[in-house]
């Protein structure tokens, strides 16, 4: 029997089809936009629950270790490839050098503590291995070394303390069963404490962003991400640098990576951006909370005038400690050149241990913000370089008070020779400000660097004047 | 000669600077010192220096070094003030009788309230010297304070740190020569002790110019401009602090603006809602527009568009103009201005200033807002891009009464609490819309506030109460008078706390009356007077402005939203519009409950027909009548046949089954159906907005010219298949036998077919429409249908071919004409839909347009031939 397919919805379809169609072709088509701010991120496998996996006695962290290679055998191996373990850079030509160098905690300087060499078992602390406390420890030192917990434990028992050594007192056992992806307290109990204590060393990483609020770090705050969503990690090499130690370009991390540099809806921001880098704007201020360290003095040290952790400390001298600081601006293609320990200065002028690089004729470098910190170190008066000074233990300044002997001592770990005269010389160091980007409503205004008061020095960046007025450094250049 | 002469220098110098900036040696942004201004000597009266003689400065001498300070003093209305147009007392555009110009120096503030005293008056407020005193702080010298030594204050405007408390002080204390010396006391250049000026040799070289570090000469800042004009506050990093109704200067207490590119959400400000302002106070001033960018110097040849007053319409650009160096010689000290409602001196400088659309392109930036030109027609740029002020502004003032320091009663509006602390809560509040009469002779709405004075007034000619006899008869040196505390002590504490002091009842104006009368004063009466202040600043960033249709098309309009125009009505008396404000008043001033007074605009009174707000009231009534009728008259005719068929059964008529409608007819149909359905929906959301608060109205309106894009496309191409196919003769009623059949079919409906007669005509594919039919589909299909079609057509065509909506009558005849006509086609709808149950059975009709075919009854005797 033939079925017959009824008019009525013939009738019933075409009509409605005849209606719709005009509809669907003028109305307005809802603009599919990407607001998720975990949209760029590469979803996380779920960890393992490590509770039932880990048992049995476990003395020493190589313990802990042990257990964790039983399965993750090429992790140790893993970590001892990354800058985490090695605290030295690959060998990097810096300009104005025939030689390669390599650039590291291990056997360069800055100006805060100033060097680890003979000062390993405080520096070590924040290593992630177990037992360095010579010259000798990377010859010796083997995957059972590398410490897991470090990064892994969120028990919140475990706590690293001389040499790198797991503190006394740490619960290994619990801690190992806790093991997961690393939250903010992993990274910060390192990062935020750089340079001696809270806030001191970066301007942008700080205790403050265990539990942000918005106002201080939109993703971490606003958003609720951890520092590994935007360090990614691949063989546990952690994406993102800083060029107080590592003065390539290589394992950046951009705001470039999840945004788009096009996602002003004014089309005026968008032509910002081939110039000025997003931090610029969106962290208008570093710092929010904590008051980060700006200078260090060290000639004042020694004196028992009364210690405050942030005026004053008799084995570290004066210090300068500010909140919610305005950056300074400088153009900066991502490289910077570097202090190696030897290098002669002009005690008179100030050193700068990482110059960033880059200008305004250089196309790939952008207007960044920075931290700068001011320090007065202890140089040598008749070879004109910086000393390294021993600053913990036995002989060293801590102890002794005594720069000359702290100036010795530190020679013998550096193999810089010391002429028995040392003085004060000016340096600084530049820290990217990076962390700490604010919501949208507080980048920066227009008028923030444009006008009468603006935060920019458009002379000191290489302009004529106020681009506003005469023009970006493409149109004004290119005319 | 002189003259000559010196402009050659200047010239050579600006020349000279012009090419060291070229060269790149010195490039300056705006911010600091002039890079071209030279150092200079500072000369007194008699042109010799003030290291010499000890003398004021005189800036007239000092400036006039190169600068042509006679030609400035002469196009400068900051200075003149009134003074130079000043007129027998009455006589202004104000009509107040004591007025004697239109500006600072002879017009009334009832702000303020002191005045100058006419020539002639026998009781005295102000004096010249008395007026410098009083005003000289609003006031850049010159003018009419020129004869009291009170020279022109180039120093105020031009100076980086002028010190302008200094300079008030000393016109306060009379010391008129020393003023503008007195403004460069916060530099190097002189000091002063035990009241003696000392010029400081340090601060001059050799040859006894200036130092430039010392003074800092530029071209005026917002800061300039603020130390009269208002609060403008330029550190990005300080939090701005108003506390609640505190007197901020002249125009940020008369409406709130405040100058500043802070966001709202990083003042210090106790403001409303604060968290989710996260933007500019002023998005001209964050995106680096200066006051002096609008507000420039007429023959400023940056800024101006020609050489003559006029611009000529074949020239973009006229090159003919005065040169930089003539410029910088002979620089005119009027500034581009708008047209205010509030200042009315200087009228022939009125309306010169670029206007927003002299920077912005309107067309390129609102291509998502429907009749562009409309808009722009019917309103200011301000109305739309200042929705809001978030600061209080002075709402009214009472002096009908005076405080115990001599002040009015003054409430503000967009502040809630009376502590006048920064913990006052400012809510802010919307400028009431008002249609403005322009200098080009259109009406525009635009952004106000509103301040209505009270105060009393006596004799005549009128004159207002002097402070000092109000303050006779409210105090007794440092209190109240006994006989006052008396009257209005309503507590009985023994004191006047705050809100007893006002004249709530007749007995306590009838009381102060008596007491002006007591001082010599004439039949005393009190006067009331509302004076509408401008707001063109403030403007927030595009995306926030209004863009809701409905803000404004809507019953809840923004065109008829009311101000409070004050909390209650000192003696009882309503106050009236000053004349002479550029503004259209004829809105109402009424009286709440709760004894405050309010004003509410009314643009539909000035001509001015809002879309969705303004309705033409009979419309809506016919067509609720006729729909209404329709639907009673097919109840009724329902229910008859229904009692009808119950009383007793219908014959059965025989029938057959005929194909009646081809598919296209059947699908042309649904379609129109549908189609018209949607229309009268989506137009009902459109024509009553507010009454469908769920429907986003611009998408509604979307919908409906879609909609009625097929629709059109639907009836065009059915009338070209209807005439190719000759089917169009269906519908054409036959002229013979009309009127018989008329009255047949007519017949049948109020009679027949309650018993269950048979259909007077037979119905087949050709003659399916009866003859009543047929006239209503000629009616539909070629009156309302093209009617709906046209008036529909024009109104979305309003932006776009503004002229032929306008011969029809603009939107304000074709809007309601709209409504109507869609009223009629609803009822239509509805009876149609009611006669398609008259067939064989009630639903055969519309079953039949489904499916094409129909039972339909056989005739005895038919003649009617088989297709």
């Amino acid at each position: 029997m033939k079925i017959k397919f009824p008019t009525w919805l013939t009738v019933v379809g075409g009509t409605l089809a005849l209606l719709i169609i005009p509809l669907i072709i003028f109305l307005p088509k809802a603009e599919a936009s990407s607001k998720d701010p975990w949209a760029g991120v590469p979803e996380a496998e779920p960890h393992t629950d490590h509770t039932n996996l880990i048992s049995g006695e476990l003395e020493t962290g190589q313990d802990v270790t042990r257990a964790c290679l039983e399965c993750h055998s090429d992790a140790g191996t893993e970590v001892m490839q990354t800058a985490h373990w090695t605290w030295e850079s690959e060998p990097v030509t810096l300009p104005g050098r025939d030689e390669p160098v390599t650039i590291g905690k291990k056997n360069q300087i800055n100006n805060f503590c100033i060097g680890i060499q003979g000062n390993w078992s405080s520096c070590t602390t924040c290593h992630i291995g177990y037992g360095w406390d010579d010259a000798e420890y990377f010859e010796t030192a083997t995957d059972e070394d590398v410490d897991c917990l470090v990064c892994h434990d969120q028990s919140g028992a475990y706590a690293k303390g001389i040499n790198g050594n797991p503190l006394e007192g740490s619960d290994l056992l619990s801690a190992a069963k806790s093991v997961a992806r690393p939250t903010r307290q992993n990274c910060g109990s390192c990062h935020f404490n750089g340079g001696g204590g809270n806030a001191v060393k970066h301007g942008d990483l700080d205790e403050s962003l265990y539990w942000p609020s918005a106002s201080i770090d939109v993703h971490m705050g606003e958003h609720d991400f951890q520092c590994i969503d935007c360090h990614q990690t691949a063989d546990h090499n952690i994406s993102g640098r800083s060029i107080s130690v590592s003065v390539d370009n290589e394992n950046q991390i951009y705001c470039t990576n999840c945004h788009s540099t096009d996602l002003h809806e004014d089309s005026r921001l968008n032509a910002h951006t081939d110039t000025v880098a997003c931090q610029t704007c969106h962290i208008p201020q570093f710092a929010v909370e904590d008051p980060t360290k700006m200078e260090w003095d060290w000639s004042t040290a020694g004196q028992d005038i009364g210690d405050d952790p942030h005026t004053y400390l008799k084995i570290k001298g004066s210090f300068v400690y500010e909140s919610n600081v305005q950056p300074q601006y400088m153009w900066y293609n991502g490289t910077a050149d570097r202090y190696i320990l030897g290098d002669t200065i002009d005690p008179d002028e100030v050193t700068a241990i990482n110059q960033p690089l880059g200008d305004i004729n250089d196309s790939t470098s952008l207007i960044f913000p920075f931290k700068v910190h001011e320090a007065t170190q202890i140089y040598d008066v008749n070879y004109d370089y910086l000393i390294q000074p021993k600053t913990v233990g036995e002989g060293g300044y801590w102890v002794e008070f005594d720069w000359q002997l702290a100036a010795e001592l530190g020679a013998e770990f550096t193999g810089l020779p010391y002429s028995g005269e040392y003085g004060w010389t000016q340096t600084v160091m530049y820290w990217p400000t990076t962390h700490m980007v604010q919501p949208t409503h507080e980048a920066l205004q227009c008028v923030d660097c444009h006008g009468e008061n603006g935060r920019l020095d458009w002379e000191a960046l290489g302009y004529p004047g106020d681009p506003i007025d005469w023009g970006g450094r493409t149109t004004f250049f290119e005319n | 000669m002189k003259q000559k002469h010196l402009r050659l220098v200047a010239v050579g110098l600006i020349a000279a600077g012009l090419i060291t900036i070229a060269l790149g040696f010195s490039a300056q942004t705006a911010a600091a010192q002039s890079p071209l201004h030279p150092t200079f000597a500072l000369l007194d009266a008699d042109g010799e220096h003030v290291l010499e003689t000890g003398n004021p400065v005189s800036t007239t001498n000092t400036c006039g070094q190169c600068h042509d300070t006679e030609f400035i003093a002469s196009h400068n209305y900051h200075n003149d003030v009134g003074f130079s147009s000043l007129t027998e007392a009455g006589t202004t555009a104000s009509g107040r009788s004591w007025d004697t110009s239109g500006g600072l120096f002879g017009k009334w503030d009832p702000i303020t309230y002191r005045y100058l005293t006419p020539a002639g008056d026998h009781l005295a407020d102000l004096s010249t010297e008395e007026w410098i005193q009083t005003y000289g702080l609003r006031h850049a010298g010159g003018g009419p304070a020129d004869d009291a030594g009170v020279e022109i204050n180039c120093f105020l405007c031009h100076l980086i740190n002028p010190d302008n408390d200094s300079r008030i002080a000393a016109l306060e204390a009379s010391d008129f020569e020393w003023a503008s010396t007195a403004t460069l006391l916060d530099s190097e250049v002189v000091s002063i002790s035990d009241g003696e000026y000392q010029w400081n040799e340090a601060a001059f070289d050799p040859q006894g110019e200036v130092l430039p570090a010392v003074i800092g000469i530029h071209d005026p800042t917002d800061d300039n401009c603020g130390l009269c004009h208002g609060t403008v506050h330029t550190e990005p990093e300080t939090p701005l602090a108003i506390s609640g109704c505190e007197d901020t200067g002249y125009t940020t207490s008369t409406t709130g603006q405040v100058i500043t590119a802070q966001r709202i959400d990083d003042t210090g400000m106790n403001i409303q809602n604060k968290n989710e302002l996260g933007f500019a106070w002023d998005v001209h001033i964050e995106r680096r527009v200066e006051c002096v960018d609008c507000h420039y110097s007429l023959n400023n040849p940056v800024y101006t568009s020609g050489s003559g007053s006029f611009s000529l319409e074949h020239l973009d650009y006229d090159p003919r103009r005065v040169e930089l160096g003539e410029y910088i010689v002979q620089p005119m000290h009027d500034f581009a201005r708008g047209e205010s409602a509030q200042s009315t001196v200087s009228p022939e400088t009125k309306g010169t200033i670029r206007r927003c659309e002299g920077c912005h392109n309107v067309e390129n930036s609102h291509d998502w807002l429907p009749y562009i030109d409309t808009h722009m027609n019917a309103m200011l740029c301000e109305s739309c891009h200042i929705p809001q002020i978030y600061n209080a502004a002075t709402q009214q003032v009472d002096w009908t009464v005076v405080e115990l320091d001599g002040t009015s009663q003054t409430a503000c509006r967009g502040v809630e609490g009376d502590t006048g602390t920064i913990n006052d809560l400012v809510t802010g509040y919307e400028p009431v819309l008002i249609q403005r009469q322009n200098l080009d002779g259109t009406l525009k709405l635009a952004p106000y506030n509103l301040i209505t004075s009270w105060f009393w007034v006596h004799g005549e000619p009128e004159r207002p109460v002097r402070l000092q006899d109000l303050e006779a008869v409210f105090l007794d040196g440092e209190s109240y008078a006994a006989d006052v505390v008396v009257f209005f002590d309503a507590d009985g504490s023994g004191e006047i706390e705050a809100g007893e002091l006002n004249l709530d009842t007749e007995e306590k104006a009838a009381f102060v009356a008596a007491k002006l009368e007591k001082l010599g004063l004439s039949s005393p009466r009190i006067s009331a007077e509302v004076q509408p202040y401008s707001i063109s600043h403030n403007v927030i960033e595009g995306q926030l402005a209004t863009a809701e249709c409905t803000a404004c098309h809507s019953d809840e309009s923004r065109v008829t939203q009311p101000i409070q125009l004050a909390s209650y009505v000192p003696g009882d008396v309503i106050p009236v519009f000053v004349q002479d404000s550029n503004t259209l008043n004829h809105g109402d001033i009424y009286l709440e409950e709760d004894g405050s007074l309010y004003y509410q605009p009314d643009p539909q009174a000035e001509g001015m027909y809002v879309f969705g707000h303004d309705k033409v009231a009979w419309v809506d009534w016919f067509g609720a009548i006729l729909f209404l009728g329709v639907l009673g008259g097919i109840s009724t005719h329902g229910g008859i046949r229904v009692w009808y068929s119950i009383k007793r059964p219908q014959p059965k008529h025989k029938t057959k089954k005929i194909d009646i409608y081809t598919l296209y007819e059947r699908i042309w149909h649904w379609l129109q159906t549908l189609s018209i359905t949607i229309l009268a929906f989506t137009g009902l959301i459109i024509h009553r907005p507010e009454m469908f608060g769920l429907f986003d109205f611009n998408g509604v309106v979307l919908v409906h010219n879609i909609v009625a894009g097929t629709l059109a496309v639907n009836a065009a191409l059915a009338l070209f298949y209807n005439l190719v196919s000759g089917d169009i003769q269906r519908f054409m009623p036959e002229p013979k036998g009309f009127f018989n059949q008329m009255m047949m079919q007519a017949k049948f409906y109020l009679g027949g077919i309650f018993k269950g007669e048979e259909h007077p005509f037979e119905k087949t594919r050709v003659k399916r429409l009866n003859v009543l039919q047929k006239i209503t589909y000629l009616g539909i299909l070629n009156v309302l249908l093209p009617l709906q079609g046209l008036t529909g057509i024009l109104m979305w065509g309003v932006s776009r071919w503004p002229e032929y909506a306008l011969k029809l009558g603009g939107l304000p005849f074709l809007a309601p004409f709209h409504t109507l006509v869609a009223w009629s086609f609803v009822s239509f709808i509805v009876a149609h839909v009611y006669l398609t149950t008259t067939g064989h059975t009630p639903m055969a009709g519309i079953k039949s347009m489904f499916v094409g075919w129909d039972e339909v009854e056989i005739h005895s005797g038919s003649h009617e031939e088989e297709e």
